[in-house]
């Protein structure tokens, strides 16, 4: 249940991410996927595999017709820092979460532009940074939906 | 959750250097290999199928909730549109005749019109670093790579990947976009870049005197090989001239709204049919 629930979620964050819905949100949409990892690796009670965050991310450069590698990479190393340097990061409440999540999205944002730079045409513009803010502002409002819906999905024993 | 291929036992960076690794062959064998566009379009397809219903489904639902007001008054301005437009029609029909009357004495063959079907925009991707559009329609329609892309108002790009479901498409303002354009009114050869911005395009190499002035209207050339000529791409909007650079700043304003775009018209020309030389 829980599996198919990812899936879906996943399916969602990339359909989210390339809705033609016109150039202001096209700057201004934050990265769903890479807020969606970090929802599934901070509540996840086991790690996640570095594997799966890999594919996702080509997947979502696939979606994107970016870079091939550029999100796979990008995710990998975001859910490593979160795993090795920010471990505390889990314990605190999603209004604290907030900062960190903000510096783990802007991170990953700049990785993906260095690579998109290492492999050609590239030009930097502000409205980059504008993802990882929103995104990191809406953190709260979606642990607490993603968490209701992990809660009503619950497998139950009697 | 399952360890996928790798053991935990691994220490995590190693396990974070080999995907590393994994993402720089993968990048470099996708350069090398140009047909990794077309599968890394048909992986994408479910996906961006689920968002074309997606907002299929809100279009109609906004139709259907458009007030009778706004109808109205949508329909007169389009008459109003429709009463402008007939002469304009007229003169064209009129030009059309002495054209084809011209070329008949210049011995030169009056082309076939080309064919067009409109495709819809599935999918976007503007950031600094790429303007992409995937539409609905690939290599089973007929789509090539190199193809001209049309919409209201002018030009919006070209197809840059083929899949058999679905194409991407490089908007003008794309950064790796140039077209070879010329003013409506002379035949000064000239190009039109894109900056990554969605509003603006920019005409490179011409030196600080040139006889350009904002408001000038500029149409394909047809150099190439690639767009028909006389097609509308834009309107020069602003020129630097400053001892900063050794060119002018020319800005270029896109004729077509390239954020805007929900349906493209494809272009099948007699001319850019002909096997187009390498870009």
């Amino acid at each position: 249940m829980i599996a198919i629930a990812l899936i879906l979620g996943f399916l969602f964050a990339l359909t989210a991410e390339t809705i033609p819905c016109g150039p202001l949100y096209a700057s201004l949409h934050p990265d769903f996927v890479a807020l969606l990892l970090l929802y599934w690796a901070i509540s996840s009670s086991s790690e996640l595999s570095f594997t799966i965050v890999w594919l996702i991310g080509l997947l979502q450069d696939m979606v994107l017709g970016d870079v091939l590698g550029a999100q796979a990479i990008a995710g990998v190393i975001m859910i490593y820092l979160l795993y090795t340097g920010l471990g505390r990061v889990r314990g605190l409440s999603s209004w604290e979460q907030l900062f960190f999540i903000f510096l783990l999205l802007l991170m990953q944002r700049l990785l993906v532009w260095l690579w998109q730079a290492w492999a050609g045409a590239i030009t930097w513009h502000f409205s980059l940074l504008l993802g990882p803010l929103i995104g990191a502002l809406l953190w709260p409002l979606f642990t607490l939906a993603l968490d209701y819906l992990r809660h009503a999905l619950r497998p139950r024993h009697i | 959750m399952p360890a996928l291929f790798f053991p935990r036992r691994y220490p995590p960076l190693l396990r974070v250097a080999v995907l590393v690794l994994l993402t720089v062959f993968v990048s470099v064998f996708s350069e090398k290999h140009p047909n990794m566009e077309s599968v890394s379009l048909t992986m994408a397809y479910p996906v961006q199928w689920i968002s074309m219903q997606g907002t299929s489904f809100w279009q109609q639902a906004d139709n259907y909730l458009q007030s009778r007001a706004e109808l109205e008054s949508e329909n007169i301005r389009l008459h109003a549109e429709l009463v402008g437009a007939e002469p304009k029609l007229l003169e064209a029909d009129i030009l059309r005749n002495e054209n084809r009357q011209l070329l008949a004495l210049l011995d030169s063959i009056p082309q076939p019109p080309g064919k067009v079907a409109v495709a819809q925009v599935i999918a976007q991707n503007f950031s600094p670093s790429s303007q992409l559009l995937i539409v609905n329609m690939g290599a089973r329609a007929g789509v090539f790579v190199g193809q001209p892309v049309l919409a209201a108002g002018g030009v919006a790009g070209q197809v840059v990947g083929v899949s058999p479901m679905s194409s991407q498409v490089a908007l003008l303002s794309d950064l790796d976009s140039s077209i070879p354009v010329q003013p409506a009114d002379s035949d000064t050869p000239l190009l039109v870049d894109g900056r990554g911005n969605i509003d603006s395009l920019a005409v490179p190499f011409q030196p600080r005197n040139t006889a350009l002035k904002v408001g000038d209207r500029l149409v394909t050339s047809g150099l190439g090989g690639r767009y028909p000529p006389g097609l509308n791409v834009g309107t020069i909007s602003a020129i630097v001239r400053n001892g900063d650079h050794s060119f002018a700043q020319i800005m270029v304003q896109p004729a077509v709204r390239l954020g805007q775009l929900s349906t493209v018209l494809m272009l099948w020309d007699n001319l850019s049919s002909r096997p187009a030389a390498t870009p």
